[in-house]
């Protein structure tokens, strides 16, 4: 039917649930549906941690899908996020990516803002339209959600409150990733752009770690026990203990490798939420993995590292090494990780679809049982992901 | 003020040809050459620099932190990352006596790569390096080398030092 043309789906989904089209990978008219559907949709992005913006005046600037935004300690102590554009004609109000500052002032017409984001003063305004008033134009507030220090971003009001999002499988080992308290210092950033789609940047999987990863073998390091658990919104915990020999002899220097630990904490805890955030406490390490898409390729990474505030002087020093070592673009085990994304970018350039195996009992049911090496953890997030895109399966 | 010797200049600048010879021909024992044994690098974007954030992309805090950096370019990365050929050029800004036999120098660098599947090349990284350089027994050598990144982003993962 000739009428009916425009509703053609952009993509039929296979009907196995373990199989994922390829060109999902490579179809730029995907994006604007992603920006409505998921990144301004119902979903919570992670912005900043306080840890980032410990005091008041101090701002850091992120993307929500291609809007640009900024969170902000307000003089009263409470994080806020706005919108990065003056209310009067739209000029961004921050251009550093974090700075600190008294207000914030439009360089166009000197419009003037508070930390709090209320307009506090703008040049000549008796001239103004009658019924102008100051209050109806403060900056644009985004929904936000703090837990364990750590800001998220809703463009929704339908959004469900943070924890019942996550969940407690999600929610608990991200709070030992932020210290048990969030009381986290900052101590530096590793940025860098990856040159696949960004779900191709997150469909990493609990498979590839021995497999991929030499330096594991290489080191000598045990696979410990663990596991993973999934959501059925697609978030991702996986956890594992590390069992670091103690000789390792392929380095000179294995202290870099030490797991000092504190309390009970296990090795390993690595978590996805959806749609493409990475946290991860691996030994001493405790990273936070901010992702920006730049459209349907590219995708820029910040990881952001922290120190406890309780944490002596040697452990600061042994979380500086390890994290300056062993994690991003130019980490000993991530590395690997890295060279992987811009390999399966080109790789998905053909036609047919990526088919999961590992863990997989039945391909016409989704599971949510994964056990710790399995790739089938990531199916309900595809799963998540394909719904929220109205892809239909084909039929059966 | 101290004078600075031609021939100490001189010297710096070739333990920096040493020095960049050596990454761009991928010879890392000769990169490692190019420290003594309390010689420390550190690749380290500008924005943590500027901002005392200790975190860098490579932390190489001692003398065997620098030899498993060779182990690890050789060793354990060298068949699952892809090799790129680097160009680096680099121009002496600065250099001041620090004390005794001690020099203290800047460059300027910028590091273009080439990637062995396409071919292309594309611009790594620009900044400059901060060096702390003993001179004795006529030979140079790095007590520290920072090189610190003006591109904050780097477009790639970087397998090799800069
Ligand atoms: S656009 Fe900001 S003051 Fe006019
Ligand atoms: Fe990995």
């Amino acid at each position: 039917m000739a009428n009916q043309k425009n509703e053609e789906p952009l993509l039929i989904w296979p009907k196995k649930y373990n199989e994922v089209p390829k060109a999902v990978f490579e179809m730029e008219e995907l994006w604007p549906k992603e920006l409505k559907s998921i990144f301004y949709g119902e979903e919570w992005h992670p912005i900043v941690h306080r840890a980032e913006i410990p005091n008041p005046g101090d701002y850091k600037a992120a993307e929500l899908g291609e809007m640009p935004i900024f969170a902000v300690h307000g003089e009263d102590g409470v994080i806020r996020v706005f919108q990065n554009t003056c209310t009067h004609r739209g000029t961004a109000l921050v251009t550093e990516c974090a700075g600190n500052k008294k207000e914030f002032e439009c360089p166009y017409h000197r419009w003037l803002f508070s930390l709090e984001g209320e307009l506090v003063g703008c040049p000549n305004s008796r001239e103004f339209t009658p019924d102008f008033d100051k209050k109806n134009f403060g900056l644009h507030q985004l929904r936000v959600e703090g837990f364990c220090g750590l800001y998220w971003v809703t463009m929704s009001d339908k959004t469900p409150p943070l924890k019942e999002y996550l969940g407690e499988s999600f929610y608990e080992p991200l709070s030992r990733i932020l210290g048990g308290d969030g009381r986290l210092k900052l101590i530096g950033y590793q940025k860098v752009m990856y040159d696949c789609n960004w779900k191709a940047y997150c469909d990493n999987d609990g498979y590839h770690a021995p497999l991929l990863h030499k330096a594991f073998a290489l080191l000598n390091w045990q696979g410990g026990k663990g596991f993973q658990k999934v959501t059925e919104n697609g978030h991702l915990a996986f956890e594992s203990e590390i069992k670091v020999p103690d000789q390792v002899e392929a380095l000179k220097d294995a202290s870099i490798l030490d797991f000092k630990g504190t309390g009970t904490s296990s090795g390993s805890i690595v978590l996805m939420s959806f749609p493409l955030t990475v946290f991860s406490k691996h030994m001493d390490m405790l990273n936070v993995r901010y992702a920006f898409p730049k459209g349907p390729k590219g995708i820029e990474v910040h990881y952001a590292y922290f120190t406890h505030e309780d944490d002596d002087e040697e452990m600061v020093r042994h979380r500086i090494r390890q994290s300056s070592n062993l994690l991003g673009p130019c980490g000993l085990v991530s590395m690997e990780d890295a060279s992987v994304f811009s390999r399966i970018d080109k790789g998905n350039k053909t036609p047919g679809n990526a088919v999961f195996q590992k863990g997989v009992e039945d391909e016409y049911k989704l599971s949510f049982t994964v056990k710790q090496n399995d790739e089938s953890g990531n199916l309900p997030r595809w799963e998540h992901y394909r719904k929220i895109m109205g892809f239909k399966r084909a039929e059966q | 003020m101290n004078k600075i010797s031609a021939d100490a200049i001189q010297q710096i600048e070739q333990l920096n040809r040493d020095y960049i010879c050596a990454l761009d021909a991928l010879d890392m024992p000769a990169w490692l050459a190019c420290f003594n044994k309390q010689g420390q690098y550190t690749f380290i974007a500008e924005e943590n620099y500027r901002r005392n954030f200790p975190i860098a992309f490579m932390l190489d805090d001692c003398y065997e932190r620098l030899q498993d950096r060779v182990t690890q370019v050789v060793d354990i990365q060298s068949d699952s990352t892809e090799h790129y050929q680097t160009r680096h050029f680099t121009q002496l800004t600065s250099v001041t006596v620090a004390d005794d036999g001690r020099y203290q120098a800047e460059f300027n660098y910028s590091v273009y790569y080439t990637r062995s599947d396409t071919k292309k090349t594309q611009l790594l990284c620009v900044g400059r390096y901060i060096d702390l350089i003993d001179i004795s027994n006529a030979s140079a050598s790095y007590i520290d080398r920072k090189a610190v990144t003006d591109t904050n982003v780097l477009p790639r993962y970087v397998a090799y030092p800069v």
